[in-house]
C-alpha cells in the first residue's frame, strides 16, 4: 500500500468524524499553543534580561576592589582601595591594541546641582575619556572630555540626557555652567549653621538616552573627569571604584580576563592569585549566570506546556483505540481483500499522526496568536516576541512524535486482528 | 493433466472454546476443484463448511493436512505471505457485502489493487469490472445509495479485480431477495462460462442446483460430492420472470 493511499484514507476519515476529530485535535492544539505560548514568553524575558546587561556595554571586564584580609582575617578587613589611574593606564599601556579600550572611574557621591534656577540632586561619578566607547554611549551633544581634562583636573561635566533635562530643559546645555553644591558642618535644619561648598563646573557635552538598568536610571547622572573627582571632589586620591575593559570580541574576553589579572597582579606585588586584592569579573560569566536562571525558567515553563500536550497525546490514543474498534470490520474487509499487518499499521498510524500534525500546526498559530496578546499587556510589552524556528522545529516535532507514540498501540491492536474475527464483528 | 486449483488433503482444524470444550470442525477434509468448476458447499450448521471455506479463502490455517492453492503450498505460510495469496488469488463475495461505507462503488472495487498487483491502471481496470456486472452507470455511489442486489454486485466486481484463482462466495444470496438473487447466480454462471473457478457456500438447495458440483458436509467430513446433471440458468429463470413474480 503505498503512502498515498494511507494519507488519502487517513484524511477521509478524519473528515468523515468531523466533530471528533476536532475535539481529540484540540487536545494537541492547546498542548502545542501552551508550549509555543511559554517558551516564547520564557525565551522573551531572558533575552529581555541580556538586553539588560548588554546596555551596560558589551564585552566588558570589570576589575573591583576586593575584601581585604585584616591581619589574617579573610574578609574582615574594609574594603580595599588600591585600585589606581596608574592600575588602569598600565592595562592600556600593556594590552594595547589586543583590548578595544578601557576606563576607570570613582564614585563621587550625590551632589545637589543647579543652574539657571533649575537645581536637581543626582549623583557624580569621575571618570576617564574612553567611558564612552567601553559603555557604547554615544553623546548627544558637545563632546566628550579628553585625556588633557584629565591631566588638569578640568571642572568639565557631561550631562546625562534625563539631568539635562531636569536642568535645562530644551535648551542646549553645552558651554553653560552649572554648580555642584555639598552641604557640610552645622547639621540638622538650621540653615545659618550649614555651610556649603560652590564648585562651578563647564558642561561640554549631553550623554545619549540609554533606559534604566535594573530600575537605576542610567540617564540621571553627571560624569566629571576621574582627576577632578579625586582631587576636587571627594579628595580620595588613588582609589578608583572599578576599572572597566571592553575586550574587541566575546571570544577574547577569557585571553582578556586574565591578562588583566596577570597585570596587576604584578603591578601590587601578589604572587598567589587566591590571595589578589582585586576581583576580575567577566560580563559572560555574568550572561551565563543569568542566561542560566532564566533557561530554568523556561524550562518550567515549557514543562507545564508539556504536560498539557501529554494529555492531548491521550486523547489521540484514546480516539483512536476507539476508532480501531468501531472499524473493526472495516480492517476485516481490508486483511481479506490483502492488507498485510503494516498496510493496518500504517493507516491508523499516518491518521493518528494527521490528527497530530494538524492540530500542531493549528497550536503554533493559537500559541503565537497568545504570545501577541501577552505583548499586549503594558508590563510585559518590553519582553521581546521570541517565536524562534527552532521552537516551532521542536512543536512540529514533539507534537508528530505524539502521534507516532500514542498511536502506535492502537494501529498494533488494529494490525494484529485475525481477519476471520474482524469480519465476524458487529 | 489438469493441475487443480484448489487441493486438499487429510484437512483438519480444532477449535477451542473456553478451556475445556474443544470442537473439530474439520476432521480430514481431501477435496479437488479445476479450473473453470462452480462448485457449492453444502451443510447444516456445525457441519464445518463456514471452517472450510475460511481455510480455502486462506483467512484461516488448518491445523493439519496440506492445501496447495494454485500450485502453491499454503499451509506454513506467515500471516503476511497468507495477505498476498488472499490479494492475488482469492476473490471473496460476502453474504453481508462488505463493502466500506465512506468509499464509493469504484473505490471499494479498487481496494485490491491498493495492495498489490499493477497499480497504474486502476481506475481503468475497476470501471472494465463494474460494467462487467452492469454497473458501469453507478460508479460515483455509495453503498447506501445502492440497493442489496447492487451492493452485491459491486462486491463481485471487488472481487474479480485481480483476476484471482477463484471467487469464494460466502452465502452471496442470503440477503437478496429472489430476483436479485437471480441476477447474482446469472453473474456467477456467466463468469463461470468465461473460465473463472466459482465455489458457493450456501444452504439454499435452489441456489445450489445452479452449480455444476454440490459438496455437502456434515461432522467436519465430506459426506457426499456430486455433480449437477442438468444445473438451472439463473437467466432463463428472470427471462421467464419467475425472479420477478416476487
Amino acid at each position: 500500500m503505498k503512502l498515498y493511499d494511507s494519507f488519502r484514507s487517513a484524511l477521509q476519515s478524519l473528515v468523515v468524524n468531523k466533530l471528533r476529530s476536532a475535539l481529540t485535535m484540540l487536545g494537541v492544539i492547546i498542548g502545542v499553543a501552551a508550549v509555543i505560548a511559554m517558551v516564547s514568553v520564557g525565551n522573551g524575558a531572558s533575552q529581555s534580561v541580556q538586553n539588560t546587561i548588554l546596555n551596560l556595554g558589551s564585552n566588558l571586564v570589570t576589575v573591583s576592589p576586593s575584601f581585604g584580609n585584616d591581619n589574617g582575617l579573610k574578609g574582615a578587613g574594609a574594603q580595599a582601595q588600591n585600585l589606581t589611574l596608574d592600575d588602569m593606564r598600565s592595562i592600556q599601556d600593556q594590552l594595547g591594541a589586543s583590548i578595544a579600550a578601557a576606563e576607570a572611574e570613582q564614585q563621587a557621591g550625590r551632589w545637589q546641582i543647579t543652574a539657571v534656577g533649575q537645581n536637581t540632586n543626582t549623583s557624580v561619578t569621575g571618570v576617564t575619556e574612553d567611558y564612552p566607547i567601553v559603555r557604547d554611549w554615544g553623546l548627544d551633544s558637545g563632546a566628550f572630555f579628553s585625556t588633557s581634562d584629565l591631566n588638569v583636573n578640568a571642572q568639565v561635566a557631561v550631562l546625562g540626557a534625563t539631568t539635562a533635562t531636569n536642568l535645562f530643559g530644551d535648551v542646549d546645555p553645552v558651554g553653560q555652567t552649572i554648580q555642584l553644591r555639598q552641604a557640610f558642618g552645622g547639621g540638622g535644619q538650621g540653615g545659618a549653621a550649614q555651610r556649603a561648598r560652590i564648585l562651578n563646573f563647564r558642561v561640554v557635552g549631553v550623554l545619549g538616552v540609554k533606559g534604566s538598568t535594573f530600575g537605576f536610571i542610567r540617564d540621571d547622572q553627571i560624569l566629571v573627569p576621574l582627576t577632578t573627582a579625586e582631587h576636587v571632589l571627594t579628595g580620595r586620591l588613588n582609589q578608583v571604584s572599578q576599572i572597566v575593559i571592553k575586550a574587541t570580541s566575546s571570544d577574547t574576553m577569557d585571553v582578556t580576563t586574565s591578562d588583566v589579572s596577570n597585570i596587576l597582579l604584578q603591578r601590587h606585588n601578589i604572587a598567589d592569585p587566591a590571595s589578589a586584592d582585586f576581583t576580575v569579573t567577566n560580563q559572560n560569566d555574568t550572561l551565563a549566570a543569568l542566561s542560566s536562571v532564566t533557561g530554568t525558567f523556561t524550562l518550567l515553563l515549557g514543562a507545564i506546556g508539556g504536560i498539557s500536550l501529554l494529555v492531548g497525546g491521550i486523547g489521540i490514543m484514546n480516539i483512536m483505540l476507539v476508532s480501531v474498534n468501531e472499524r473493526t470490520r472495516e480492517i476485516g474487509i481490508r486483511k481479506a481483500v490483502g492488507a498485510r499487518r503494516g498496510d493496518i499499521l500504517n493507516q491508523f498510524l499516518i491518521e493518528a499522526i494527521a490528527l497530530t500534525g494538524f492540530g500542531g500546526v493549528i497550536g503554533i498559530l493559537l500559541g503565537w496568536a497568545i504570545t501577541l496578546v501577552v505583548h499586549q499587556i503594558p508590563q510585559a510589552a518590553s519582553i521581546p516576541l521570541l517565536i524562534t524556528s527552532g521552537t516551532v522545529i521542536i512543536a512540529v516535532g514533539v507534537s508528530v512524535a505524539i502521534g507516532v507514540v500514542f498511536g502506535l498501540y492502537p494501529a498494533m491492536r488494529a494490525a494484529r486482528l485475525h481477519p476471520i474475527q474482524a469480519l465476524r464483528y458487529e | 493433466m489438469i493441475e487443480s486449483v484448489v487441493q486438499l488433503r487429510g484437512i483438519t482444524k480444532t477449535y477451542r472454546i473456553g478451556r475445556e470444550i474443544t470442537v473439530n470442525a474439520l476432521r480430514g477434509v481431501d477435496l479437488d476443484i479445476h479450473p473453470a468448476e462452480f462448485v457449492a458447499i453444502m451443510g447444516p450448521s456445525g457441519s464445518g463448511k463456514s471452517t472450510l471455506m475460511n481455510v480455502l479463502g486462506c483467512l484461516d490455517v488448518a491445523d493439519g493436512g496440506t492445501y496447495v492453492l494454485a500450485g502453491e503450498d499454503v499451509g506454513k505460510l506467515s500471516d503476511n505471505q497468507l495477505a498476498g495469496i488472499r490479494n492475488k488469488h482469492v476473490g471473496f463475495v460476502f453474504q453481508t457485502y462488505n463493502l466500506l461505507s465512506r468509499l464509493n462503488a469504484i473505490e471499494n472495487v479498487e481496494l485490491p489493487l491498493v495492495y498489490g498487483g499493477d497499480r497504474h491502471a486502476r481506475r481503468e481496470r475497476a470501471l472494465a469490472a463494474l460494467e462487467q456486472v452492469g454497473l458501469g452507470d453507478r460508479i460515483h455511489h455509495r453503498p447506501s445509495e445502492l440497493s442489496g442486489g447492487q451492493q452485491q454486485r459491486v462486491a463481485i466486481a471487488r472481487a474479480l479485480l485481480n483476476d484471482p484463482s477463484m471467487i469464494l462466495a460466502d452465502e452471496p444470496t442470503g440477503n437478496l431477495d429472489s430476483r436479485s438473487s437471480a441476477e447474482i447466480l446469472s453473474i456467477f454462471q456467466r463468469l463461470n462460462d468465461l473460465g473463472k473457478t466459482v465455489i458457493m457456500v450456501t444452504h439454499e438447495p435452489d441456489v445450489a442446483a445452479h452449480t455444476k458440483r454440490i459438496v455437502r458436509m456434515r461432522d467436519g467430513i465430506i459426506a457426499h460430492d456430486d455433480l449437477v446433471a442438468r444445473p438451472r440458468r439463473a437467466e432463463d429463470e428472470i427471462a421467464m420472470g419467475i425472479g420477478a413474480a416476487e
